[in-house]
This record gives structure tokens, sequence and C-alpha cells, in this order.
């Protein structure tokens, strides 16, 4: 190799390296996506790469994917403490029934999103309790959730059911109420920082970078990544936008909310 | 004689390097007069309709901002004056404050960084204040 080619390979590759760390490590056991199930868009919270909880409606105004990243929010929080088996419980909220972790409400299950799973609002949250407990490497215990009367399997694929419901329209709900008080502003003030790798390709090379991101810390802790769109506005000027997300994919923009970017750094891996 | 030609030739090359060196100079200067210039007419200008732009393009990939949204000049703290528009993203009243971006740059190799500091001040000059509650989504580079 080329002595004036050696120096910069081994700096992306170290780039590289460093950059494939990062994603590794800063990795959340909590996250949500869109998917689609049974030819619906629905929203899932994952714990780790398993579906723990599927929603498939929408509530107070907010989507199927807005709400899970509220209950995303809330399990993480949960999980910051040990969880046992028992502290993943079910009970009642005003007009539904609601799943526990350490006595905070994690999502509260209505008729809406119940029929859309074609399950019962109690069987619903006991199915989900036991996604949870199943993804934190706990056994559920059987006797509570028959005793439910679920109608659904247990199972990593969380709501399997097909959906028959139409969305729920917004209830004024303790849950509502909840999730528009967490989401009518998002929280921008927050100070955690974090560098997460850019994504990008561009017609004139590839570049490898890294954003500095901040927001909340609930959300920082969330960013893998940081894609670079670039968008021509008129032949005016080139538009680079940054989105901050939560799950590496590149069909779907998992934007998190609330995380802004604060510095950028790249280097010229590639020149064509 | 032949001694003095080559002086006379030598003086005569060093003033037209001098000449040019200067006129390049010059030059330099106006291009960047102009493009400051032209940076800050189309940020007066199209800074709504950029705005809008980002956020429906975000929008159509289900990844727009929520949050208030402005597009501002940035202020280049090395070069002076402005070198290109972001558009900065956080809590309504803290967005409506934010009157530029001053951004510090460095270069290593063939990498580059950069710092990106919201401001509630148009002047680059000093350490730069940083606005809270906001940050910057987008970064616009115009064809000058």
């Amino acid at each position: 190799m080329p002595q004036r080619l050696r120096v910069p390979t081994v700096m992306a590759l170290g780039l590289f390296v460093v950059l494939a760390a990062a994603a590794v490590f800063s990795s959340a056991d909590v996250s949500f996506r869109s998917a689609e199930r049974d030819g619906a868009r629905v929203a899932e919270v994952l714990i780790g790469e398993r579906p723990v909880i599927v929603l498939r409606t929408s509530a107070a105004g907010y989507r199927p994917l807005e709400r899970a990243e509220i209950v995303a929010n809330r399990l993480r929080a949960a999980l910051q403490n040990e969880v046992r088996p028992e502290d993943v419980e079910v009970g009642s909220v005003e007009g539904g029934t609601g799943l526990y972790v350490h006595d905070h409400l994690i999502v509260a299950v209505y008729e809406g999103e119940a029929e859309a799973h074609h399950a019962t609002t109690d069987a619903l949250a006991w199915l989900w309790r036991d996604n949870v407990l199943l993804a934190l490497g706990h056994e559920p215990v059987e006797e509570e959730s028959e005793a439910s009367g679920a109608e659904e399997q247990p199972a990593q694929d969380a709501g399997q059911a097909e959906v028959g419901a139409e969305p729920a329209a917004a209830q004024s709900t303790q849950e509502a109420a909840e999730m528009a008080a967490a989401s009518e502003e998002v929280d921008w003030t927050g100070t955690a920082q974090k560098w997460a790798p850019i994504f990008s390709l561009e017609t004139e090379g590839l570049r490898l970078g890294m954003a500095q991101v901040a927001g909340p810390p609930a959300q920082v802790e969330q960013v893998k990544g940081v894609y670079q769109l670039r968008l021509d506005f008129r032949n005016i000027g080139r538009v680079y936008a940054y989105i901050p997300v939560s799950t590496l994919s590149v069909t779907k923009l998992n934007r998190l909310q609330g995380v802004s970017v604060w510095a950028l750094a790249d280097i010229e891996v590639l020149d064509f | 004689m032949i001694a003095k030609r080559i002086v006379t030739i030598l003086v005569a090359v060093g003033l037209m390097g001098l000449g040019l060196a200067a006129v390049s100079a010059y030059a330099i200067d106006l291009g960047d007069v102009l493009k400051v210039g032209g940076i800050a007419f189309l940020v007066s200008q199209y800074d709504d309709e950029i705005d809008s732009f980002i956020t429906s393009a975000l929008g159509e990939r289900e990844a727009a901002a929520k949050g208030a949204t402005k597009v501002v000049p940035i202020l280049s703290l090395g070069r002076g004056g402005y070198i290109g528009a972001a558009q900065v993203v956080g809590s309504p009243e803290n967005v409506q404050r934010v009157k530029a971006v001053v951004q510090v740059e460095g270069r290593f190799g063939s990498g580059r960084a950069q710092v990106l500091v919201p401001t509630t001040t148009d002047k680059a000059s000093g350490t730069p204040d940083r606005a809270k509650g906001v940050g910057v989504s987008a970064v616009i580079e115009f064809r000058i």
C-alpha cells in the first residue's frame, strides 16, 4: 500500500471501530419502533430485541408511535432499578387496566386498544406483563395469567391478533392526561450530551462522522446514531438535516424528540 | 552590463509578483464581501420558506421535530460574517430568542469538526453564549 494512503486508511479504520463501539455500547435496553403487522402499521415497544407491547390505536390525539415513545420512556425509567417478577403487576386504572412496574404506570389498556387485539383489557394487560417478564428473563406466573382470562398467547410477538378495531377516540382518562402532559411540549432543555455516529452517503464520497447530541438524559440515552439527510432547496442551497434516531434502520427514521445536535465532526474516507 | 540587465529583470518580476498578489488579495476580499452579503440577503429572504421546506421534508419521512423551529444565519467565529444558515429547534420561547448560530470550525488532516452554538446575539465575538433549550436540526449551505 502506498505510504500516502496508509495514514488515512488507518484513521478511517480506527474511526469505524470507534463508531461501531459507540453504537454497541450506547444501545439502550428499551426502545420503540414502527412496524407492520397483518397489513397494519403498529408501534412496538421492545426490551432488547423482543417486542413486549404492541400499540395499534391512537389515543388523546397521539398516534401509536407517539404513545410507544411515552411507554418506552416510562419502562426505561422503571427498569433503572432491579425488577423482580412481583414488581411487574396488573392493576386497575380509571376506565381500564394498567400495567405497572414498581407501582409506576407503564401503559393503560382501554377498550379500543383491547378490541384491536381481539382481547379484553385485562387479558391484554396480562399478556404484556408476561411479555415484559419473559424479556427480563423471568418466568410468568401462570395462575395469574389464567385467572385473567387472557385469550392471546403470551409470546415475544406481542399482540398478534388481527386488527379489527378502529382507532380509539381520544379518551379523557388518566393516561390521556399523562400523555398530553408528557408530549404536548417536548422537553428540549435537558443537559445530557453524547457523541453518536453520523450515517450519510453523499455523491461526492463517503464520509464517516460523529455528532454531539444533547437533550433530556432519558432521550439522549436512547440515541444510537444521527442520520444526515441531504436535501436541495431550489438551486439556492443545500440542506443537511440531522435526525437523532433510536434505531438504526434505513427504511424508517425513528426520530428522538427533544434531542438536537450541538457539534459535528467527520473524516473523508473515500473520494469519488 | 549583463549583471545590470539581470537585476532589472529580477526587480521587474518582483514588482509584477507583488502587484498580482495585491490584486489577488483584493479579489478575495471582494468575493468574501459579496458572499457574506449574499448569504445575509438569502437568509433574510428565504428563512421562513427554508424552515417550512425542511419541516415538510422531514414530516414526509415522519421525522419532523416536535418543537418550534426557525432558520437563522450561521456566523463564523474564525472567518467572521455569515457563512450559511441553520434551522434551530427547541421550546417556542427559547427559539424565539435565537438570532444566530455561531460556528467554530477546525480541521485535522482529511477531517473537520464544527461546534454549533445557537446564540441570542448576532455578533460573533469572544466566547459564544449558548441559548438554553435550543439545538441545531439542520445546516444550510448556500451556492454562491
